[in-house]
């Protein structure tokens, strides 16, 4: 017997865009609730048009990057931007347990999915706003995008080595994890405190500070202390070695595509001795030089070529398993090839699914990001196509008849 | 709440010990570890003086209790037998292995949920393997995209692996306890940072999955293949700013140019053949680069506007290019310091930063502030971190422990 879902009977209303939101929703519909994903295709989401796209496919039903952050959820097309269309927009907020929005404070203002307009029609609502910077504030209306957060937010300045520009971690990090993350854990506290309750509430999950708390103890070392931490490569004042070394490179092109590196990382002298031991003892690691952690760090460069001299003709994989065998913490700096091709335990675990698409065909997609036991989130259904469950939605969930629907298509509301 | 949760869960049970949780962090005799990294106040090294632990434990209570005696095995059952929730973070099978595993642990609280929060899960070849942060960055592919081409991959800063972490245990937890409200039922949640951090890949999974594709790290340029005027790291007089020009819902390169000219900086750019890139930069011509000729010839006037641009932006501080910018609806964000996180008008009109007293130190510091606002249950720090073993008799006392008993267990070192 299929295992119920923990969240089965949610109803969740996704006003979002792009990734924060959309993530955020997807863990809910992963769990069980249902999603139903306001789009329109006067503005399409954005991401349906960025690559990649299914090999030799055209159009918005075809970008891995949308479809990833969209599995299971119910599209509507709608235009907000009509009387009949915002009308719609209640009934579904009417509908719904979650109401969820990154699109900017401007606009949700402009059609009238403010809180309070929520609770008119919806009093139990647990209603989520995503803005950049916050509904009101100095700031408010600053034009936001992940690319531009993630240098606002600080990890530009704090991330790569010090002799670099602050070019940031190559993607638009907080999107991902970070503030779909963060959003979920207060929605999810706010549910748990309706359900004791029955009251709902509003939350503002602005992008600005969700992405700058994870780097509070950069930030808690200037205020206490007055330093402007810098970034600092890949070190710990309290490990050494703590980097990644370079393998044997699966060609001999020199190109990042075929590089192989290995991170290690010896925070004890237990540590240290096992990967000088897998070194097979040699004499300089005896030197007093390498006694301690702390002549250690002292002589971190030396130490560093010596060891990178060591690795670059070792397969990174053996080098991975005979460390770790040893009681050294090392793991491969692994790319999607081998996250997806090769990595054995990522594949008994099942962490990605392979979902059949009508247009993209069968495309792999994140499954549940946690396993609960008893109550395990699977992913129902690839991502929607646009505009793929407007009747669905309309008749099904919000109870209307064709000739209502019929209206609306007219109207121009729903498209 | 339990927490026995190290580095990787300890945002986790901050998240919801800020939103009202009880947490008891439950230390070993000599403290909490984590006590002892750095950064610390005033530079004073010492498990009272650590702000990286600080700003992971607000809100907590701790009990100082020896898992490894029979006695502070017993106290422990007692602990549980009050708990909802536990969160750990051992080796899989520790808790097995001391007779506390959630087997074990059903018995003494039938609807207990357990959240174990590792490098790699509770299942599969690699749950076992020592997987600090770097270890968990490598080999979810977080590293593969961050970083110059001529370095080693780069490490996220501040821990972003157990942050990730963190943020996904969280979110499991509540989900148990969601459905712990409905249906009385607890389980076991299973966290993997491997698995935790995999959408942080952004497109790179799906990239390789659809077109056999490789993302790999090249420093600035994040997912745009080429140097584009108005994307990327600029220098300012006192930092850098990062720009993203010609995105949606923004103003255009035509915009930039007319401040430029405004300013009397555009040099140049004013004539053509100059006027008629800088006119024509959208993303629309981005996006035919790869196959129209005209937009290739265009491609080669690219660096000198590119240099103008630079030019322009030196000659403001990363404030104002900031705030004039975005005044005119263009994309800059200012790559931010700690210092001007701190500093940031948004930020402060939050009133972000949060003020905490530390009566111990005779000072309020200025705590990193939350993700998130909720209008009926608000995060807020209520309480300072926890000396080590300040809560221990108080804590006792709840669970039924008389002092008598609770001096004779102090003799013994077990709390």
């Amino acid at each position: 017997m299929k295992a119920k879902r923990p969240l089965e009977g949610l109803k969740v209303a996704d006003f979002s865009w792009f990734g924060a939101g959309p993530i955020c929703a997807n863990h809910l519909a992963t769990y069980g609730a249902t999603v139903v994903r306001i789009e329109s295709e006067t503005h399409i989401d954005a991401l349906r048009t960025v690559a990649p796209f299914a090999k030799g496919k055209t159009g918005y039903n075809v970008s891995g990057y949308f479809n990833n952050f969209n599995a299971a959820k119910l599209s509507i097309t709608l235009n907000l931007n009509t009387e009949q269309g915002r009308e719609l927009a209640m009934k579904i907020v009417a509908w719904a347990d979650v109401f969820l929005t990154n699109i900017t404070p401007r606009v949700i203002e402009r059609w009238g999915l403010t809180y309070n307009k929520l609770v008119e029609v919806n009093p139990k609502i647990i209603a989520a706003y995503q803005p950049m910077q916050g509904y009101e504030g100095p700031h408010r209306d600053f034009l936001g995008f992940g690319a531009v957060l993630t240098p606002i937010t600080g990890y530009n300045y704090l991330s790569g080595f010090p002799n670099r520009p602050p070019f940031g971690l190559g993607t638009n990090y907080p999107d991902y994890v970070i503030n779909p993350g963060h959003t979920l854990i207060a929605i999810l506290a706010a549910l748990h405190y309706r359900n004791k309750t029955g009251k709902g509430q509003r939350i503002e999950c602005a992008q600005l500070p969700s992405s700058v708390a994870p780097l509070g103890p950069a930030i808690f070392d200037y205020t206490a202390n007055g330093r402007v931490a810098m970034r600092s490569g890949n070190g710990l004042p309290y490990a050494v070695p703590h980097n990644a070394f370079k393998c044997r490179p699966l060609s001999n092109s020199g190109l990042p595509v075929d590089q192989r590196w290995i991170a290690i990382a010896c925070f004890s002298e237990e540590e240290w001795r096992a990967l000088a031991a897998a070194m097979g003892s040699p004499e300089w690691a005896a030197d007093g030089r390498f006694s301690t952690l702390e002549a250690r760090k002292a002589s971190e460069a030396e130490l560093e070529a010596k060891i990178s001299e060591w690795t670059a003709d070792k397969d990174a994989y053996e080098l991975m398993r005979d460390l770790q065998s040893r009681g050294a913490a090392a793991g491969v700096v692994q790319s999607a090839r081998e996250i997806l091709d090769v990595d054995e335990h990522m594949k008994e675990r099942g962490y990605y699914v392979y979902l059949d698409h009508p247009e993209t065909g069968r495309a792999a997609y994140d499954g549940p990001p946690f396993k609960l036991s008893k109550t395990p989130g699977e992913l129902c259904a690839p991502a929607p196509l646009l505009g793929e469950h407007t009747e669905y939605v309309c008749k099904k969930l919000l109870g209307l008849g064709d000739e209502k629907i019929a209206e609306l298509l007219v109207a121009g509301a729903l498209q | 709440m339990l927490d026995l949760a190290g580095e990787i869960g300890q945002y986790c049970t901050k998240l919801l010990a800020d939103l009202g949780a009880d947490v008891i962090k439950v230390e070993p005799p000599d403290g909490d570890p984590v006590r002892n990294l750095p950064p610390f106040f005033h530079d004073e090294p010492g498990p009272e003086h650590s702000l990286y632990w600080w700003n992971l434990n607000t809100n907590k209570r701790s009990v100082t209790l020896s898992l490894g005696s029979e006695g502070g095995r017993d106290v422990f059952r007692k602990l549980a037998a009050t708990a909802d929730v536990i969160v750990e973070s051992f080796e899989p099978g520790y808790l097995d292995e001391l007779g506390l595993g959630y087997e074990k642990l059903c018995q003494i609280r039938p609807d207990i949920i357990l959240t174990s929060v590792t490098g790699f899960g509770q299942t599969g070849p690699h749950s076992r393997y020592k997987a600090p942060d770097i270890v968990g960055v490598a080999m979810a592919g977080t590293m593969w995209l961050a970083g110059d081409p001529q370095d080693p991959p780069n490490l996220p800063p501040w821990k972003q692996g157990y942050i990730s972490s963190s943020i996904v245990t969280a979110a499991g937890t509540l989900i148990a306890l969601c459905y712990r409200d409905l249906h009385g039922e607890g389980q076991h949640v299973d966290v993997s940072m491997q698995e935790a951090l995999s959408l942080t890949q952004e497109t790179a999974m799906q990239t390789w999955d659809m077109l056999q594709v490789l993302r790999v790290r090249n420093g600035s340029r994040g997912i745009i293949p080429i140097d584009i005027p108005g994307i990327g790291v600029y220098e300012t007089s006192d930092g850098h700013v990062y720009g993203y020009v010609g995105t949606p819902g923004g103003a255009t390169w035509a915009d930039l140019l007319a401040w430029m000219a405004d300013e009397g900086k555009a040099e140049d750019l004013t004539e053509e053949p100059y006027a008629d890139v800088c006119r024509n930069l959208t993303l629309r011509f981005l996006s035919g680069i790869a196959t129209d000729p005209e937009a290739a010839k265009k491609v080669s006037f690219f660096p000198h506007v590119n240099e103008v641009l630079r030019r322009f932006v030196k000659s403001k501080s990363k404030w104002e290019m900031y705030e004039q910018a975005q005044s005119r609806r263009l994309l800059f964000g200012i790559v931010s310091t700690p210092e001007d996180i701190a500093k940031n008008p948004q930020l402060r009109y939050k009133k972000w930063l949060t003020p905490v007293e530390h009566p111990e130190l005779g000072q309020t510091l200025q705590y990193p502030g939350g993700p998130y606002e909720l209008s009926e249950t608000p995060w807020a720090i209520r309480r300072r971190p926890p000396l080590a073993g300040e809560h221990t008799d108080e804590v006792l006392r709840e669970i039924g422990i008389s002092d008598g008993e609770r001096r004779a267990l102090s003799a013994k070192g077990v709390v």
